[in-house]
C-alpha cells in the first residue's frame, strides 16, 4: 500500500518547479473536460434552437424568476470566495458560516429550478413535447445535477471544517471546492444567456 | 499557498465584493433589457447579451477562480476547451 | 541499488491484484491482465463473425445475432481492450519513466481501473437482455430502437469514458508535477509524450461522447425527441457528436502505440532516436489536428457539402506528422546495430502494417474515393490495419519489451518469434483480401454476401483463425516465463530510460533514492560519463 507522506515525497515532487499544485491542476483538468461535456449538451440545445425553433414554448419561460435564481447562484459564488478568505485568515467559524450559506443558496437555486420545471410541465412543456423541451430539460437538468453535487460537496467541506479541518496553511480543499462551484456558476451564466435571453 | 500579508488579503476581499456588485448589476441590466420593450433590434440585443454573459464569466473566472493571479497554465486549460467548444457548436449548428 | 528494503525479493503477494490497491504497478498489471482477457473475448466474437462469413449464405448466425456479435466485437476491442490496455501501459510505465514514486492521485488511479471490470461485465451481460446491435458507432435511429441491451451498452461505455478521463487527469498531473529532478520536457521519454498527447485528446473528446450517450439514453428511457426525425430531431447530430469523440479515439489508440515504437527502435538499433523533438511535437500536432477532422466520416451522410473540403484537407494534413514519425523511425534504424529481439520484430511489423493502414486512410479522406468505398470492406480493412496491425502490434512489442521489467524474468525468444510470424501472417491474410472485396463493392456489416466475394472471405476467415492461434504461443510464453523464466537482470536491453535504472521488478516505491536525471534517455553510442558508467553502459560502438 502506498504511504501518502513519506519523507521521500518531497524529492519526488521536484517537478513543482513549474509552480503547479497537483490537486489544483487535477481539478482544472477535470473542469476542462466538464466544459466539453456541457459543450456537447449546449451544442445540442443550440442546434435545435436554430434549426427547429419552438417560439411558443420559448415564450413560456419565466425570465424574471430565473433571473432572480441566477442572482442567487452568483451570490453563492460570492459566499464561497468570502469563506476562502476567512479560511486564509484562520477564521474557521467564518468559513463554516459561509460554507453553510453557500449550501443554502445552492438549495434555494435548486428549489427555484424545481418550481420552474413544475410550472412548465403544467403548461405542457415537457421532455417529450418537442425537441425544445427535450434539450431544455436535459441541459438545465444536468446543470441542476451539478449544483446538487456541489451542495453535497459544500456540506462535506463544511463537515470537515466542523471537525477542525482547514487553516491558514491548509485551505486547498476549500479552494478546490470553490473551483468546481464557480465553474458550475459560469455554466449557468452561459445557459441563462443562450436559453432565456437570446 | 499565496503570499499572506493581511494587506493583500483585505485587497482581495475588496475585489471579491466589487466583482459581486458588478455581477449583480450586469444581471439586473440583462433582466431590464429583456423585460422592457426598448426600440432595439433583436440582433443588437443578442450581441449585448452575449457580451454581458462573457463579461460575467470572465469576472468569475479571473477573480473568484483566481485565474488572474494564478499560474497562466490554468487559464490555458480553461480556454482551450472553451475555444474548441465554440468551433464544435458552430459547425454543428450549420445543417 | 537496493540499500535497505529488499522489497523486490519479497514473495509476490498475489491477492493484492484482486483488491483495491493504489500502487501504480499493481494497477498497471491489473489493467494489462483484465484488458487482455477482454481482447480474447473480442477475438472470440471476431472468429464467430468470420465463421459466419466463411461461405455465402446465413448458416451459423442469423442477421440479428450477427449484428449483436459485430457490435460487441467492435465495442469490446476498442473500449475494453485497446484504449484501456494502453492506459495500463501508461500506468505501469509513466511514474517509472519520469522517476516518480507513484501517480499523482493513487486512489483516483485505482478507481480508473475498478470502473473497467463492471463496465466489461455489463457489456457482455447485455447479451442476456438483447445485446446492442447498432454497431460500435451506435448510429441513430437504430440505437434508439434497439433492445434493452443498447441501454446497458451505453452505460458501460459511459463508465469506461469516466475511467479514461480520470486516467488522463492522472497522467497529465503526474507528468507535469512529479518529474525527477533535472528532467525537463525535452528529456521526457517519447512514450510519455505520446501518453500526454493522448490524455489531452481524452480530456477534450471523451466528455462529448458522454454527452451524446446521455442524449441516446434520454431518448430511450425518458421519451425525449433528440433523434426522432418526425418531431424535428436530427440523426446527423449524433454522428457529429459520435465522431467528434471517435475520430480522436483513433489517435487515442495509436499515439501511445507510436510512443512504444519510439522507445523500442533506439534501444534495438543502439542509436539515438532520430528527430526527438519532431516526434514529440508531431504527437501534439496529431492530437490538436485530430480534433478537427471528425466529419470526414460523414461525407455520405448528407452533411453540409460546403464543409466537406475543409474536413478533407485537415484529414490529409494529419499524414504529415504521421509521416514525420515514420521517417524518423526509419532514420533511427539507418546504419544502426539492429538486434532482432521480439519487441523489435513487432516494431518492424508495426511500421509495415500501420503504413498500409495509414496510406489507405489518405485514400478514404479523399471525398471521391470515400463516396465510392464508404461502408464497404475497404473501410474494414483500413481500420483493422491501423488498429490491429498498428496498435495491437505495438502493444505486443510493449509487452515483450517491458516483460523483464514487470516480472524480473526473461521470456522465450523463440516462442516470441513464432508468435510474431503467426501474428504478422495472420494480419495480412485476414485484412489484405478485404481491401479487394471492398473495392469490388462488398458492403460491410452484413451477415451474407454475393458468391463472387467468397474467395476473399475464405482467405480472411483463415487469417482470423491464424490470429486466434497466434495468441497461444504468447499466452504460453508469458505464463511459463513469469513462473520459471530465467532471471532477466535489471536492464537486459541496456536501455537508458529511467524505468530500467531500478531493479526488476521495481521496489514498492520504484526507486530507493529519488533519481536525478543525468543524461538524455536516447544517448546511445555517445561517450558515457564516468559518473554513470557503472549503470547500463550502452556501448553501441562508434
Amino acid at each position: 500500500m502506498s504511504v501518502q507522506n513519506t519523507a521521500q515525497d518531497e524529492h519526488f515532487r521536484a517537478g513543482k518547479a513549474l509552480g503547479l499544485d497537483h490537486l489544483k491542476l487535477g481539478m482544472w483538468l477535470f473542469v476542462g473536460s466538464e466544459v466539453m461535456f456541457f459543450g456537447g449538451l449546449i451544442a445540442a440545445f443550440l442546434h435545435y434552437k436554430v434549426n427547429t425553433p419552438s417560439p411558443v414554448e420559448t415564450a413560456l419561460l419565466d425570465v424574471t424568476l430565473v433571473g432572480i435564481n441566477t442572482f442567487i447562484l452568483l451570490t453563492s459564488s460570492f459566499t464561497v470566495v468570502l469563506g476562502l478568505a476567512r479560511a486564509q485568515n484562520d477564521d474557521r467559524a467564518g468559513l463554516m458560516r459561509f460554507l453553510g450559506l453557500t449550501a443554502l443558496l445552492g438549495t434555494v437555486f435548486l428549489a427555484g429550478q424545481v418550481y420552474e420545471f413544475v410550472a412548465l410541465y403544467q403548461e405542457g412543456v415537457t421532455l417529450s413535447s418537442s425537441v425544445f423541451g427535450s434539450s431544455f430539460f436535459t441541459l438545465t437538468g444536468f446543470h441542476g445535477l451539478h449544483v446538487l453535487i456541489g451542495v453535497g460537496w459544500a456540506l462535506a467541506t463544511l463537515a470537515k471544517a466542523v471537525r477542525g479541518g482547514y487553516s491558514r496553511d491548509d485551505h486547498i480543499g476549500v479552494e478546490i471546492f470553490g473551483l468546481y462551484w464557480h465553474f458550475v456558476d459560469i455554466v449557468w451564466i452561459v445557459l441563462f444567456t443562450i436559453i432565456y435571453l437570446i | 499557498m499565496e503570499g499572506s500579508s493581511s494587506v493583500t488579503k483585505k485587497k482581495s476581499v475588496r475585489a471579491y465584493v466589487l466583482v459581486f456588485f458588478a455581477l449583480a448589476l450586469i444581471t439586473l441590466i440583462e433582466l431590464l433589457l429583456s423585460s422592457m420593450s426598448l426600440n432595439l433590434t433583436r440582433s443588437l440585443l443578442n450581441t449585448l447579451f452575449v457580451v454581458f454573459s462573457l463579461g460575467k464569466a470572465v469576472l468569475v473566472a479571473a477573480f473568484y477562480m483566481h485565474l488572474r493571479s494564478d499560474n497562466r497554465f490554468y487559464t490555458y486549460i480553461f480556454i482551450i476547451p472553451v475555444a474548441l467548444l465554440l468551433v464544435f457548436a458552430l459547425l454543428v449548428i450549420i445543417r | 541499488m537496493s540499500v535497505e528494503t529488499p522489497t523486490a525479493s519479497k514473495p509476490i503477494e498475489w491477492r493484492r491484484y484482486f483488491r483495491w490497491n493504489t500502487d501504480h504497478k499493481v494497477i498497471g498489471i491489473q489493467y494489462l491482465v483484465t484488458t487482455f482477457f477482454f481482447f480474447m473475448v473480442g477475438g472470440a466474437l471476431a472468429m464467430l463473425i468470420r465463421t459466419e462469413l466463411a461461405q455465402p449464405g446465413q448458416d451459423l448466425l442469423n442477421g440479428v445475432e450477427y449484428n449483436r456479435f459485430l457490435t460487441n466485437h467492435g465495442s469490446v476491442m476498442i473500449f475494453l481492450w485497446i484504449i484501456p490496455v494502453l492506459a495500463g501501459l501508461g500506468n505501469y510505465l509513466i511514474p517509472l519513466m519520469i522517476g516518480a514514486r507513484d501517480m499523482a492521485f493513487p486512489n483516483l488511479n485505482a478507481l480508473s481501473f475498478w470502473l473497467i471490470p463492471p463496465a466489461g461485465v455489463l457489456m457482455i451481460a447485455s447479451f442476456f437482455v438483447g445485446a446492442a446491435e447498432s454497431g460500435w458507432t451506435a448510429y441513430v435511429p437504430l440505437s434508439v430502437t434497439a433492445p434493452m441491451g443498447q441501454t446497458v451498452w451505453a452505460v458501460s461505455v459511459v463508465l469506461l469514458g469516466f475511467s479514461s478521463i480520470f486516467g488522463a487527469i492522472n497522467f497529465v498531473t503526474t507528468v507535469l508535477t512529479m518529474r525527477a529532478e533535472g528532467m525537463g520536457f525535452w528529456d521526457l521519454p517519447l512514450f510519455v509524450w505520446g501518453m500526454l498527447a493522448t490524455a489531452l485528446m481524452v480530456l477534450l473528446a471523451t466528455p462529448v461522447l458522454t454527452a451524446g450517450l446521455v442524449l441516446i439514453a434520454m431518448d430511450r428511457l425518458a421519451g425525449t425527441l433528440f433523434f426522432a426525425v418526425a418531431a424535428g430531431g436530427n440523426p446527423i447530430f449524433w454522428q457529429n457528436v459520435f465522431w467528434f469523440y471517435s475520430h480522436p479515439a483513433v489517435y487515442i489508440m495509436i499515439l501511445p502505440a507510436m510512443g512504444v515504437i519510439s522507445e523500442v527502435f533506439p534501444v534495438f538499433s543502439r542509436k539515438p532516436i532520430f528527430g526527438y523533438k519532431a516526434i514529440a511535437i508531431s504527437s501534439m500536432a496529431i492530437s490538436v489536428l485530430g480534433l478537427t477532422v471528425w466529419a470526414h466520416h460523414m461525407f455520405t451522410s448528407g452533411m453540409n457539402p460546403a464543409l466537406r473540403i475543409p474536413f478533407m484537407i485537415t484529414s490529409m494534413i494529419i499524414a504529415v506528422p504521421t509521416g514525420i514519425k515514420i521517417f524518423s523511425w526509419l532514420a533511427t534504424m539507418w546504419e544502426g546495430k539492429l538486434r532482432f529481439n521480439t519487441p523489435m520484430l513487432f516494431a518492424l511489423g508495426f511500421i509495415s502494417l500501420f503504413l498500409i493502414g495509414g496510406i489507405t486512410g489518405i485514400f478514404l479522406a479523399s471525398i471521391p474515393v470515400d463516396l465510392h468505398v464508404h461502408d464497404t470492406y475497404f473501410v474494414v480493412a483500413h481500420l483493422h490495419f491501423v488498429l490491429f496491425g498498428g496498435s495491437v502490434s505495438a502493444v505486443y512489442a510493449a509487452l515483450y519489451y517491458w516483460f523483464p521489467k514487470i516480472t524480473g524474468r526473461q521470456y522465450d525468444e523463440r516462442l516470441g518469434a513464432t508468435h510474431f510470424w503467426l501474428n504478422f501472417l495472420g494480419t495480412n491474410l485476414s485484412y489484405l483480401p478485404l481491401f479487394v472485396a471492398g473495392l469490388l463493392g462488398m458492403p460491410r456489416r452484413v451477415a451474407d454476401y454475393a458468391p463472387e466475394f467468397a474467395i476473399y472471405n475464405q482467405l480472411a476467415t483463415l487469417g482470423a483463425f491464424l490470429l486466434g492461434i497466434s495468441t497461444l504461443p504468447f499466452l504460453y510464453n508469458v505464463i511459463i516465463s513469469w513462473i520459471k523464466g530465467p532471471k532477466a537482470g535489471d536492464n537486459p536491453w541496456e536501455a537508458l530510460t529511467l524505468e530500467w535504472q531500478t531493479s526488476s521488478p521495481p521496489p514498492e516505491h520504484n526507486f530507493e533514492t529519488a533519481p536525478v536525471l543525468s543524461r538524455w534517455p536516447y544517448d546511445f553510442g555517445e561517450k558515457v560519463s564516468p559518473a554513470d558508467a557503472s549503470e547500463a553502459s550502452a556501448s553501441a560502438g562508434d
